[in-house]
């Protein structure tokens, strides 16, 4: 009985599937002063030529740049895993099969797009990146990815989790990198949202703003996303090819597919390329399930609208499912997922009904995680943990229906930092937020209209 | 043993020797029953109980004031405690009126807190002799607690007094119940106050890792925001009692009692401190209306205690699905689960199992109602 589905280093794939090729035309980014699409001129300050034509490429594949792949090769291919105990425990018919993505140097996905982006900067002259960090695993593959290419990096870490997760900044220290609490006193945007709430927890969308807005202010500086953007969910995509070779490999493929979704890139990493082949029609029978946070639900609650991608509104305009740009969502252990809007790809693929999601309480979300730790092994992160929940209440359906359906999620990364996030669990502190939708609706049509 | 250092926490710990007395004997509060408490069989519970909460505070960081005999030395003495000073002596029976004398005496010897062992009917004489001049915390030990001010039990009691911070705190409901009414199988409870209980600091770690908005005033405006932008015109708000509906209404320029509740439309105070049927009465003249209420701390009840002019028929009109819960982050940190006792069960069961509660700006928490059988016989 096989546990586990390696696939050779030779085989790691050596082009990145754009998904853009198989979907209609997509709305367009707006610049946010004029409202006009953005131009590759816009992007300019603070993105690298290559990854604005990655943005919006035509091609079906895009090549990895040999340098790059070298890189990925130190953790890459990443194993599959038959979860048989997991199954075993759950008592279903249903195969569950876990790509893990917690192998990588910085613990997670994120160094699948941090390498090649730091690359593309390297290439251009750039000396120094910019980013706002979650819960800290993108500033920490940052800034790995950077010191590999000889670049600088500041980190903009939101203050909730840098106070949570204090390793992830002495991660990037040891990487060489800058982390500062955001907000911070460093940047207007920072200083704006401190003079109206110096107590705040921050959020990814203000961290964005401080981020975006030093490398707009330094020539030698760009801006770099660890999420939301095509070219970040491109370059995700060796996860999902990676995986179904690997499935093809003992003759499997998923019915269902599972990610997480924050901004939305490890869910796309793992499911755009079996939403292109269902898209194509060669599998149109797939179910693809994104996996929210009920705190911070922009998909199941969102508005599918144009929005800013960051609080101060310095970014393009993203059509979108958002919560609204302004929204701070609640401190939840799972901070990788606190994003008010998404991927504008994995939004349109939702809106066409290619992709779906769902959205859970943390206490529970917890509770899979625990589950799987005792079966598993691992110890997830709890961002990783919703598509944990989700892959189990899927096979748990499927004890009850009977159905032999073959489970794929992503496991993007383990929780070894999220230790004091598990304490709070058992000490029952873990608070059940809730995203108040109709109160939210009704206050929302009763603001003024700006703009 | 002189008075310690500032270093030491100073407790005033009293005991109603009685309370919980006419429980198992079917009196359902003993207030002014402890004789017939004790013709009937009765034994005193409340010595049992604070010696399980004191025992775990043993050790120099505590200094009691206390009374004597069975309003407090005895207990102290039982659990091995000798560094404290008898602050007040009674005589013969105890009552109320020594419960608010010994309270008086221990917030002029300096108190920090006041560690009492009773039930709703001492919690409202310690609160009725100190307001909020000093925190106040309960060793349940009476037949019913409905006020806010109680630990869940004995240990947790300890265990608040020792982690407790002295600078941090909580306001905590005190309810009054009508024992005549309660006895005739009515209960009827009134919002009588509201006391200071001191607030738990997370395990230190932890406060630090999560910003929980543990500043209840912060956390009230930010409710109050929230709210104020789904207020809407021509309809008719009806603002249950406390602080975080007082904090609402504030917000919206207007005044609210404290205790009662409260009538608002179109930006208006209609009704101050309304009876059932004066909400009855605007009702029917109103096209639209929603209730705002805030849960008692600690037991959790949204509806039903201490708000009893909102019933069940009030609700009905107003309907279930506009009924708005507001509570800060604090308050909810306390209160592991929700009641609704409207008195009709079926009305009750409409809550479903979950109630969102609004905590903050654009933030809810989901909480578990639990049903409770009715437990007036």
């Amino acid at each position: 009985m096989q546990t586990k589905i390696l696939l050779p280093e030779e085989q790691m794939p050596k082009r990145w599937y754009n998904i853009l090729a198989d979907m209609p035309p997509m709305d367009p980014a707006l610049h946010p002063k004029t409202g006009k699409p953005v131009t590759p001129e816009d992007l300019s300050p603070i993105f690298p030529m290559e990854l604005i034509r990655q943005e919006v490429a035509a091609d079906r594949f895009i090549d990895i740049p040999e340098e790059v792949r070298e890189i990925l090769a130190l953790w890459r291919p990443s194993p599959l895993f038959r979860a048989r105990r997991l199954e075993k425990h759950l008592k279903t018919p249903a195969k569950i099969f876990y790509k893990w993505e917690g192998v990588s140097p910085a613990g997670s996905h994120k160094p699948n797009t941090a390498v090649p982006q730091a690359y593309y900067n390297m290439k251009a002259g750039i000396e120094r990146l910019a980013t706002e960090t979650g819960a800290g695993q993108w500033g920490s593959a940052l800034a790995f990815a950077t010191q590999l290419f000889g670049l600088e990096c500041t980190v903009y870490m939101v203050r909730s989790s840098y106070a949570q997760k204090p390793y992830r900044k002495s991660m990037m220290q040891v990487w060489g990198a800058e982390c500062l609490p955001s907000p911070t006193d460093r940047t207007n945007s920072g200083r704006q949202v401190l003079q109206g709430d110096p107590e705040t927890p921050g959020s990814l969308g203000i961290a964005i703003s401080e981020a975006v807005e030093d490398a707009a202010t330094h020539s030698n500086t760009n801006y770099s996303l660890g999420s939301v953007l095509n070219h970040v969910c491109l370059h995700q995509t060796v996860i999902g090819l990676e995986a179904r070779e690997q499935l093809a490999m003992v003759e499997e493929y998923p019915d269902v597919v599972i990610g997480c979704v924050g901004g939305g890139s490890n869910f796309a990493g793992i499911s755009f390329p079996f939403a292109g082949d269902k898209i194509k029609g060669t599998k149109p029978g797939t179910d693809i399930v994104g996996v929210e946070p009920s705190a911070c639900p922009s998909l199941t609650k969102g508005l599918f609208a144009y929005d800013y991608g960051d609080v101060a509104g310095l970014t393009p305009l993203l059509k979108m499912f958002t919560l609204g740009h302004d929204f701070v969502p609640p401190a939840i252990h799972a901070g990788g997922l606190r994003y008010h809007g998404d991927s504008p790809i994995v939004s349109r693929l939702v809106h066409d009904g290619v992709m779906r999601a769902v959205s859970y309480y943390q206490n529970e979300v917890f509770e899979a995680a625990q589950t799987f730790a005792r079966t598993e092994g691992l110890i997830v992160a709890p961002e990783s943990a919703h598509a944990v929940k989700a892959a189990i209440d899927m096979a748990l359906e499927c004890r009850k229906t009977g159905e032999a359906k073959t489970i794929l999620f992503n496991n993007s990364g383990h929780g070894d930092f999220d230790m004091s996030s598990y304490d709070a669990f058992y000490q029952g502190k873990l608070v059940d937020y809730e995203y108040p939708a109709e109160l939210i609706r009704q206050s929302l049509a009763r603001l003024p209209k700006v703009g | 043993m002189d008075d310690p250092g500032p270093a030491v926490k100073r407790i005033g710990f009293l005991i109603n020797p009685v309370a919980g007395m006419g429980g198992p004997v079917g009196l359902k509060g003993t207030d002014g029953k402890a004789g017939e408490a004790e013709l009937r069989g009765a034994v005193p519970r409340s010595q049992e109980r604070a010696v399980r909460t004191l025992a775990l505070l043993r050790g120099p960081g505590f200094f009691f004031f206390t009374c004597s005999g069975e309003m407090g030395e005895l207990a102290l003495r039982r659990a091995g405690i000798d560094h404290y000073q008898v602050k007040y002596r009674y005589q013969g029976r105890s009552s109320a009126a020594d419960t608010r004398a010994a309270c008086l005496e221990f917030l002029s010897c300096g108190a920090d807190l006041i560690l009492f062992c009773g039930g709703d009917g001492t919690a409202r004489d310690v609160f009725d002799a100190v307001g909020q001049r000093v925190p106040i915390l309960g060793i349940p030990a009476g037949v019913k607690m409905f006020s806010a001010v109680f630990a869940v039990n004995p240990e947790a009691a300890a265990d608040i007094v020792r982690s407790a911070g002295i600078s941090d705190f909580l306001d905590a409901e005190i309810l009054d119940i009508d024992e005549d009414a309660y006895r005739q199988g009515d209960l009827q409870t009134r919002l009588h106050g509201y006391a200071r209980i001191p607030a738990l600091p997370e395990l230190t770690q932890y406060s630090k890792q999560v910003f929980e908005d543990r500043d209840e005033e912060r956390a009230r405006v930010g409710i109050a925001r929230f709210i104020a932008e789904t207020i809407a015109p021509g309809v008719l708000y009806i603002l249950g009692p406390g602080t975080t509906t007082a904090a609402l209404a504030k917000y919206l320029g207007l005044e609210k009692t404290l205790l009662g509740v409260d009538l608002v439309k179109d930006g208006k105070v209609v009704v101050t401190d309304a009876s059932e049927a004066q909400i009855m009465e605007i009702l029917r003249d109103s096209s639209g209306s929603r209730i705002i209420v805030s849960p008692i701390g600690a037991q959790g009840f949204v509806l039903g205690r201490g708000n009893q002019q909102i019933s069940k028929d009030v609700i009905r009109t107003v309907g279930t699905g506009n009924i708005i819960v507001i509570a800060s982050p604090g308050k909810l940190a306390g209160t592991p689960v929700l009641h609704v006792d409207t008195g009709d069960p079926k009305l009750d069961a409409e809550f479903g199992e979950h109630l969102t509660v609004v905590s903050g700006y654009r933030i809810a928490q989901r909480k578990r109602v639990l049903r409770i059988s009715d437990d007036r016989d």
